[in-house]
């Protein structure tokens, strides 16, 4: 554990990332603001989303610069959660299905406004 | 292949020496010392589950004889068994215990790598056992929900210990998983970073791959329990409603709205199924061990064992909805599932034909361990055939919720490991006491355990067959249930007692041996693993000699090589010079 | 350890045909902090994918969550404009955690300690605003754990579970950077080197990174 083998890389990188991480943010909040619905808001924010994490597990936590050995060990075990997550969802809107096909409640719910105070 | 002059950063550390009894063998920062504090903890608890076990037994082979069990306490009895066999006994030993005793010492390290962290995680372990246990001084006694705890169930009224037991239940659980995983980072990170110099990830025994992948999987698969320990308990104390649908209970409609009891059962199994792995991986690897090193002969297709146990770890999170065929889920699963489940049969069929192939013509030594080894492989392609049955989803059907089913779990994840966990005792013992266990007291241990099971479990498939359901507390005059079930039932029980009984010659053999046990020697197996090359047996604190761990030349397999004058090469001999290296894995 | 490393030269497969350690010149304390954030991932997704299913499966209207966490600014209500702060607030955090790292491995310690108090402050600041956050909408809107005036239950039980189960994740990082901070200030990693700052920054980056995620189901959804 030798002191100087550790990550060094400029500051100025730092400060990009930083910058960047706003960008998104706010474009991301933008999305939000302006109220696109659908698979346009899904497809940006989430888009944002991946972009902003990459940064940071990238940059900030270095994985850009780390062996390849820990990003495989890393990156890839959380395969498992996107076939839990593409299974549930499926099973979410079957579940879903049945309690209107059983249930007969409003088959598109709109939120509510919120109660005025 | 990059074999490089690194020296690992254990060579040069200083362990400290402990000066107080306590520090020595209670707050003791040794991996051994925190390896047997495991394995003591987890026989303790085991053998409170066993008990419970005989109780059930008593109460099915002789219904309306003992008047102490009424069904409120038969159902606790069947929670505690099966959360304390599969969780406090099979995953604290095999991986808190053996993980923690052979890890550094078949790597070659002196400890774990945050020997301060391993230790804790014993007293948490400690802890949630003793939150578990205080179930049954709560009021109204512990969960009765079954082991798998399904909401809504599980919190509501009706079900025993609903208002105390529950919490400990779920509470024991989380501090459970706070406890696996700090001691699992220590043995994954040791595994990863902390070997000695040549002992490549290719070189390693079988027994560290199981308890390495099983350790991964650990650590992945227990937040799903995690979460959903989490989300009842929210649901049973400030009344959230996750897993709780709109309900009526008892004549009153409770407030819960909305949630998903499937939610529960797809988190609970993404942990569940894992878990099975969890407890079967590292038997497969130490049984592979025992094997070779009994029968004199290289484990056959090693690097196929190896892919194999990979294979398994990351196929079996991605056939968990197996256990739920019969819940309602989304009709389509059952055909994804069913198709992987079967996947995940032949790198388990792998292992079989390799341990048996590595028997082939091999100079078996009917050793004690290799008794338990060979009872081992029999008894898991019982379990593992019928787990064919259950994996297809128009067999399982019929047979969901059935006697067949308990039949299956207890010889594929109950029996087979506690088999090992038997095997490797006798096996390691030598080394952690250096007395031998008592080879006739182990005989007459293997003979009644071993046929014992099989008089328990064959009668359990067949009342499955004829639709005896399980987890009732008694079938009365059911008109579905075959009269010869009653007489069955009785012979189940009984052989039951006997083998119960007859795990006090296993006890009293480990307390009698430790002091009236000869002398073992530093290898009496003859083994090549770095563990039996220690300069002392047991090893002290550090393992090896100060300043200086062993180097490794070759895989752990060289047993019976032409051309040797002995029939084992340990890991540590240095390969001849004009021999090149025939079997060592690159 | 100085040859080039990255993606040009994949040595994935020597690395994990090597003796001694997979991750080469990689401390064990951050291998063991990459375990654990690993492990850490799959406790978060599970949150996540539950929030998921209820919410999907729920029959009764989810509330909007850009109205319900509006907040008036100079007299209109601006969406979400608390939770813009908190994102800006912990991204910020990141910023200044990254740059500690980056003193601490130059040996400047005192710079790195103060980088890293103001890390941990940042994080003060966003449990604080989410501390706000919670006190409006259980004063303000009615939502509670177990049912809210505006539709499915399951909004504020997974709003509470998940966010609150962050916090205190930021709470531990809190606490956890104050500690290494001031060790760090004493000198105390003069000679073993300064992984630890590192170490604890990959905490304290997931902990962003797990926000990330939050505010894109959670808020955006």
């Amino acid at each position: 554990m030798a002191a100087d083998t550790g990550q060094q890389h400029p500051i100025s990188v730092y400060f990009w990332i930083w910058a960047l991480l706003f960008v998104f943010s706010a474009a991301s909040y933008t999305v939000d603001y302006i109220g696109f619905q659908g698979y346009m808001r899904w497809a940006l924010i989430i888009i944002f989303m991946m972009l902003k994490a990459g940064f940071i597990v990238a940059i900030f936590m270095h994985m850009r610069w780390e062996r390849v050995a820990l990003i495989t060990a890393i990156l890839v075990p959380p395969g498992a959660l996107l076939v839990l997550v593409a299974l549930m969802a499926m099973e979410s809107d079957y579940t879903w299905a049945t309690r209107i096909l059983y249930f007969g409640e409003d088959p598109a719910p709109v939120p509510l406004p919120p109660p005025s105070h | 292949m990059a074999v490089e002059a690194q020296v690992p950063y254990q060579e040069a550390i200083e362990v400290h020496h402990p000066h107080s009894w306590v520090t020595k063998y209670w707050f003791s920062q040794d991996h051994k010392v925190i390896a047997i504090q495991y394995g003591i903890t987890a026989i303790g608890v085991g053998l409170v589950a066993l008990v419970l076990s005989a109780l059930m037994r008593l109460q099915l082979g002789f219904p309306d004889t003992f008047d102490f069990i009424d069904p409120e306490a038969y159902y606790q009895f069947i929670t505690m068994h099966g959360m304390i066999m599969v969780i406090y006994l099979l995953t604290a030993l095999l991986l808190g215990g053996f993980g923690n005793y052979l890890i550094p010492l078949m790597c070659g390290a002196r400890d774990m790598v945050f020997p301060f962290v391993n230790m804790i995680s014993y007293h948490v372990y400690f802890l949630s056992v003793i939150v578990l246990l205080a179930s049954y001084f709560v009021p109204g006694g512990p969960t009765g929900a079954g082991w798998t705890l399904y909401p809504p169930q599980a919190i509501l009224e009706g079900t025993p210990g609903v208002d105390w037991g529950i919490l400990t239940m779920l509470g024991s659980l989380a501090i459970f998983i706070v406890a696996f995983t700090m001691g699992g980072l220590n043995y994954v990170t040791t595994i990863l970073q902390a070997r000695t110099r040549g002992m490549t990830l290719m070189r390693m025994p079988l027994s560290v791959w199981g308890i390495f992948i099983a350790t991964v999987l650990g650590l992945l698969a227990f937040p799903a329990l995690f979460v959903s320990a989490i989300m009842m308990l929210l649901d049973k104390t400030i009344g959230t409603s996750f897993f709780m649908p709109a309900i009526s209970s008892m004549g009153e409609t409770l407030d819960y709205s909305g949630g998903s009891p499937l939610l529960f059962q797809h988190l609970f199994w993404f942990f569940g199924h894992p878990e099975v792995y969890i407890v079967a991986l590292p038997a497969f690897g130490i049984v592979s061990d025992l094997i070779s090193t009994h029968a004199r002969k290289n484990i056959f297709g090693y690097r196929m064992m190896v892919w194999a146990i990979v294979a398994i770890g990351v196929l079996s999170f991605i056939v968990w909805a197996h256990h739920m065929y019969v819940s309602g889920m989304h009709p389509w699963f059952g055909f994804f599932f069913a198709t992987t489940t079967l996947i995940i049969a032949v790198p388990t069929a792998i292992k079989v034909y390799n341990w048996t192939l590595t028997l082939w013509r091999a100079n078996i030594h009917l050793t004690v361990p290799m008794l338990f080894a060979i009872a081992f492989v029999i008894t898991f392609v019982m379990g593992g055939i019928t787990g064919l049955f259950l994996g297809n989803v128009i067999v399982d059907v019929p047979l969901s919720d059935t006697y067949f089913v308990v039949a299956h779990f207890h010889m594929v994840m109950g029996v087979s490991p506690i088999l090992v966990i038997f095997g490797a005792i006798y096996h390691w013992y030598p080394k952690m006491t250096g007395k031998m266990l008592n080879d006739t007291l182990g005989h007459i241990h293997f003979w009644v355990t071993f046929l014992g099971t099989y008089i328990i479990y064959y009668p359990m498939h067949y009342l499955g067959f004829v639709g005896v359901p399980r987890r009732y507390f008694a079938n009365g005059e059911m008109a579905i249930i075959d009269s010869s079930v009653e007489m069955l039932n009785q012979t189940i029980t009984v052989a039951a007692l006997i083998v119960g009984i007859f795990q006090a010659v296993f006890i009293w053999n480990l307390i009698y041996s430790y002091f009236r046990g000869k002398d073992s020697g530093h290898n009496p197996w003859k083994a090549t693993t770095l563990e039996w090359q220690t300069p002392e047996t047991p090893p002290r604190h550090g393992n090896w000699e100060d300043k200086k761990l062993p180097t490794v030349h070759r895989w752990a397999y060289d047993y019976s090589v032409p051309g040797e004058e002995d029939d084992f090469v340990p890991q540590t001999v240095p390969q001849k010079a004009v021999q090149a290296e025939p079997q060592s894995a690159t | 350890m100085a040859e080039a490393t990255g993606w040009r030269n994949l040595q994935v497969v020597d690395d994990w045909a090597a003796d001694v350690e997979v991750f080469r010149g990689v401390p064990w304390g951050k291998a063991m902090m990459w375990i654990f954030l690993l492990s850490d991932t799959f406790i978060f997704t599970c949150f996540l994918t539950a929030y998921m299913t209820v919410r999907m499966t729920t029959a009764e209207p989810w509330p909007n969550p850009s109205e319900v966490f509006a907040l008036e600014a100079f007299g209109v209500p601006v969406p979400l404009l608390l939770i813009a702060i908190m994102t800006f607030i912990l991204i910020t955090s990141s910023g200044t955690m990254a740059m500690a790292v980056n003193m601490g491995y130059r040996r400047r310690r005192g710079p790195a300690a103060l980088l890293m108090v103001i890390t941990a402050l940042l994080g003060a600041s966003f449990v604080g605003m989410q501390a706000f956050e919670w006190t409006k909408l259980i004063t303000d809107e009615g939502v509670r754990p177990w049912g809210n005036p505006m539709g499915a239950p399951q909004f504020g039980s997974t709003f509470f579970m998940i966010t609150g189960f962050h916090g205190l994740h930021v709470s531990a990082g809190v606490v956890y950077l104050a500690v290494v901070a001031w060790r760090v200030w004493r000198g105390r990693y003069e000679k073993q080197g300064y992984d630890i700052v590192e170490i604890t920054g990959l905490y304290w980056h997931f902990v962003d990174l797990v926000w990330v995620f939050i505010f894109a189901f959670f808020y955006l959804w």
